[in-house]
């Protein structure tokens, strides 16, 4: 297929699971992984990876350097990712990677240091930048040329896998690593709860009494290749990166249109190749603020005409993992076309009143010919993304 | 009704914690609507802010945005709802 | 390239007298220690209630974006395309100084305004423009990135993109550069806005020819220009300025070579500085017709972008 760009290699560590095994075993047994996490005297819902940052080093061989957890995180996710692939002087590869924290997570803790006047090493700071947690990860898989961090909120992560695929189709690349990363960190918790759409409860996504988001952290990858990298390399696609689409809804800094028109504008560009019918299943935004939530669920009926599939958000599992939940999610949409199986919405109980959508609530066996992939953000960054079988 | 001193004080927090350069405490009429076109023209983010603004001067909680649209009317309703908790 | 690339606007607010200017590089002095920011009056652009909420970085942005704009007579962008080194530093201190010190309810303002994103977002809420927007951030080649996102658009099909890259300046970064060993270091703030368009027109001002990024570089740095040039059939001796960023020191190995960041000062996306100079250059000097920019302020990472006067 002309300018097709097929889906490798995938890898992910988030919440739920290191690595596609884990993630597939706590999707098809809804098992959740967020927990408590104390933040100061108060008492948040997180979703957490279980590993510290010194099992992570560990695992990838790295020995003792005070590295960003962001870019751990993503050398897990690209590992796996990556594979047994080969560098191959033949195949112009590059590396794509969202971040919306970057290294905050040692800015932070340097920063509390240097504001009390107790001894701060300036040099963490050279992590904070957002391109350097990248060019560590392509550095740690040997990747060098084209590397590229997007930083656009809750959108990156699709952003980022939208672009490797302009990318392979505009010629520029044979094949690219894409996908995102965050690692949980106090100014991220402390700034969605300052917006007060921190939910201290579990986060119940597309429910009528939802009250807000959980954050969660991790990263995901996806290896994408164009056809004449395909025949050199003779790997087995997943399946196909059919459709992408990007825009601003541009109408309030925080807070998504009611009607949800960026939203609307997204979806349709990432389906210009696919009619509406063909989606077997929609993997949601759904963040559980009552914001996103309703914007989105307006967007759904007119993008579908009042006939949507069947769709849950899957962030009830894993947390809301803002750069990285675009290429979580992505993962997670690969796994229900080769698993054949549509994915549940946690934690969910009643209908929004207003539009009613009912989603997906137990994992459900059935043919998948398409998933619609969204991402929306904050700043009104929309993005969305279709996949297909192969 | 609750006092002038309260009202001016209210104005000149907002003026400073909303970072409303242009506009001066004579400018911010008592019962013109805070929100919205044609009045002071705050947005839900301002909202967020008036709340951390009452809890950080008056040591009251708004605890949702919801009770937030009534309080937070006019200067006229923040103060009068200042004065009827301040005990 | 498969379409060509018309640089159709080019603006600049940072430390030089340039916002606005045509034929300034005739005129550029290098930067004195007392050369402040230069900041037009914002009013004229942003209404005073966005403009409250905007830091300074926004508001250079926003202004910069809106007179690209205006010079290419565009009203609204097929895609605004934003390049960042170290995004919205002033909200991102004052969001961390809020949490780590307040008691009590933390005001959200500083924290929308931090992300990086902001920059485009905000340009996109000024316009009303919902098309595709995007922001990269890879450090020093952050621009140029920008620039290959928006020339792959051109490539597409869309039309008018505004291209640009910001940076801003706190003091912080200066306490940073001393305790990193560069005590002395002019550390300045920037935003530099284009207009990109597969059609030449009036407004047309240079041409791109190519842009290349290279990260994570292992090569040297002639070998990669000289690959570069031969890859368009051309020699160094073709060229008629070279702005390299000047980081290493030294003088310049022949008369070409020049220097950018003693006009523009040190941030991430100062090649986006460059870029603009270079742009005035081909429109104002007589028979001038290649200028390369050399962005290797980073020495692990490589940015070259070639332009080529147009004929009116």
């Amino acid at each position: 297929m002309e300018g097709a760009v097929y889906v490798t290699g995938m890898g992910i560590v988030s919440a739920i699971g290191n690595g596609v095994d884990q993630n597939l075993y706590a999707l098809l047994h809804k098992q959740s992984g967020i927990v408590d996490a104390k933040l100061g005297e108060k008492t948040v819902k997180v979703g957490r990876v279980p590993l510290s940052n010194e099992q992570i080093v560990a695992a990838l061989g790295l020995g003792h350097q005070p590295i960003s957890r962001t870019a751990l995180l993503g050398m897990m996710a690209a590992r796996e990712a990556w594979g047994a692939n080969e560098h191959r002087s033949n195949l112009r590869t590059g590396f794509i990677s969202a971040t919306s924290v970057g290294g905050m997570d040692r800015t932070e803790v340097f920063y509390e240091d240097f504001l009390t006047e107790t001894p701060a090493d300036f040099a963490v700071l050279i992590y904070h930048d957002s391109g350097r947690s990248s060019e560590d990860i392509a550095q740690y898989l040997g990747i060098n040329g084209w590397i590229n961090t997007i930083s656009t909120a809750c959108s990156s992560g699709a952003n980022a896998i939208m672009i490797g695929a302009r990318m392979i189709q505009s010629g520029r690349l044979d094949r690219v690593l894409v996908g995102g990363t965050d690692a949980l960190t106090r100014f991220t918790i402390h700034g969605f709860d300052s917006l007060m759409i921190y939910d201290r409860n579990w986060t119940r996504p597309f429910d009528n009494t939802r009250a807000g988001l959980n954050l969660g952290e991790g990263a995901a990858y996806l290896l994408l290749e164009s056809a004449k990298s395909l025949e050199v390399t003779g790997s087995n696609p997943v399946g196909y990166v059919t459709g992408w689409g990007n825009s601003a809804d541009a109408f309030h800094q925080t807070a998504s249109s009611p009607e949800g028109k960026g939203a609307v504008l997204a979806m349709k560009q990432a389906m210009r190749r696919v009619s509406p019918s063909a989606i077997s299943y929609i993997n949601a935004h759904g963040t559980g603020t009552p914001n996103n939530d309703a914007s989105e669920s307006e967007a759904l009926l007119t993008v579908f005409e009042g006939r949507v599939p069947p769709f849950s958000s899957t962030k009830a599992y894993t947390g809301h993992t803002l750069a990285a939940a675009g290429a979580i999610e992505a993962v997670f949409s690969l796994l229900a076309i080769r698993e054949k199986t549509i994915w549940p919405n946690l934690n969910f109980s009643e209908a929004i009143s207003k539009t009613a959508l009912v989603p997906v609530i137990e994992p459900q066996k059935q043919e998948v010919t398409a998933v619609l992939s969204n991402s929306f953000g904050f700043g009104g960054n929309n993005s969305s993304l279709v996949f297909s079988p192969f | 009704m609750a006092s002038n001193t309260l009202k001016e004080e209210l104005k000149k927090h907002i003026i400073e914690q909303l970072n409303l350069e242009e506009v001066r405490v004579e400018d911010i009429e008592d019962d013109a609507p805070l929100f919205g076109e044609g009045g002071v023209g705050l947005d839900s983010i301002d909202a967020l802010e008036l709340i951390v603004l009452l809890e950080k001067y008056y040591q009251l909680n708004v605890t949702n945005p919801e009770e937030g649209k009534q309080v937070f009317y006019s200067i006229e309703t923040m103060a009068d709802y200042i004065e009827k908790h301040k005990s | 390239m498969k379409s060509r690339v018309f640089v159709n606007a080019a603006a600049t607010i940072g430390h030089q007298p340039v916002f606005g200017v045509t034929g300034f590089v005739n005129e550029l002095k290098p930067l004195q220690s007392g050369d402040e920011l230069i900041q037009p009056s914002y009013r004229d652009y942003i209404d005073p209630m966005s403009l409250r909420r905007m830091s300074k970085i926004l508001r250079m942005s926003l202004t910069s974006a809106k007179e690209a704009l205006r010079q290419a007579a565009v009203e609204i962008p097929s895609g605004i395309i934003v390049g960042t080194g170290l995004g919205c530093l002033v909200e991102t201190e004052k969001f961390l100084t809020n949490f780590l010190t307040l008691e009590g309810l933390i005001p959200p303002t500083a924290f929308i305004l931090s992300t990086h994103n902001t920059i485009a977002g905000q340009i996109s809420l000024s316009l009303n423009c919902h098309n595709y927007n995007i922001t990269h951030t890879q450090n020093t080649v952050s621009f140029e990135i920008a620039l290959v996102d928006g020339i792959m658009k051109l490539e597409e099909g869309e039309d008018n993109l505004l291209v640009g890259a910001a940076d801003e300046h706190i003091p912080f970064l200066d306490r940073v550069a001393s305790e990193w060993g560069y005590a002395g270091l002019r550390l300045t703030s920037g935003t530099s806005f284009f207009v990109l368009s597969s059609m030449s027109s009036s407004h047309t001002k240079a041409e791109i020819i190519d842009v290349e990024v290279i990260v994570n570089k292992v090569e040297h740095l002639d070998s990669s220009i000289t690959r570069f040039l031969d890859r368009l059939g051309l020699k160094a001796d073709d060229l008629d300025v070279v702005l390299e960023s000047g980081w290493k020191g030294g003088s310049p190995a022949d008369t070409k070579k020049q220097g950018f960041i003693e006009y523009s000062g040190f941030y991430p996306t100062a090649s986006a500085f460059a870029f603009h100079y270079a742009v005035d250059y081909l429109q104002t000097v007589d028979g001038a017709k290649y200028v390369l920019v050399v962005n290797d302020l980073n020495p692990n990472n490589l940015g070259l972008v070639l332009l080529k006067s147009v004929e009116i």
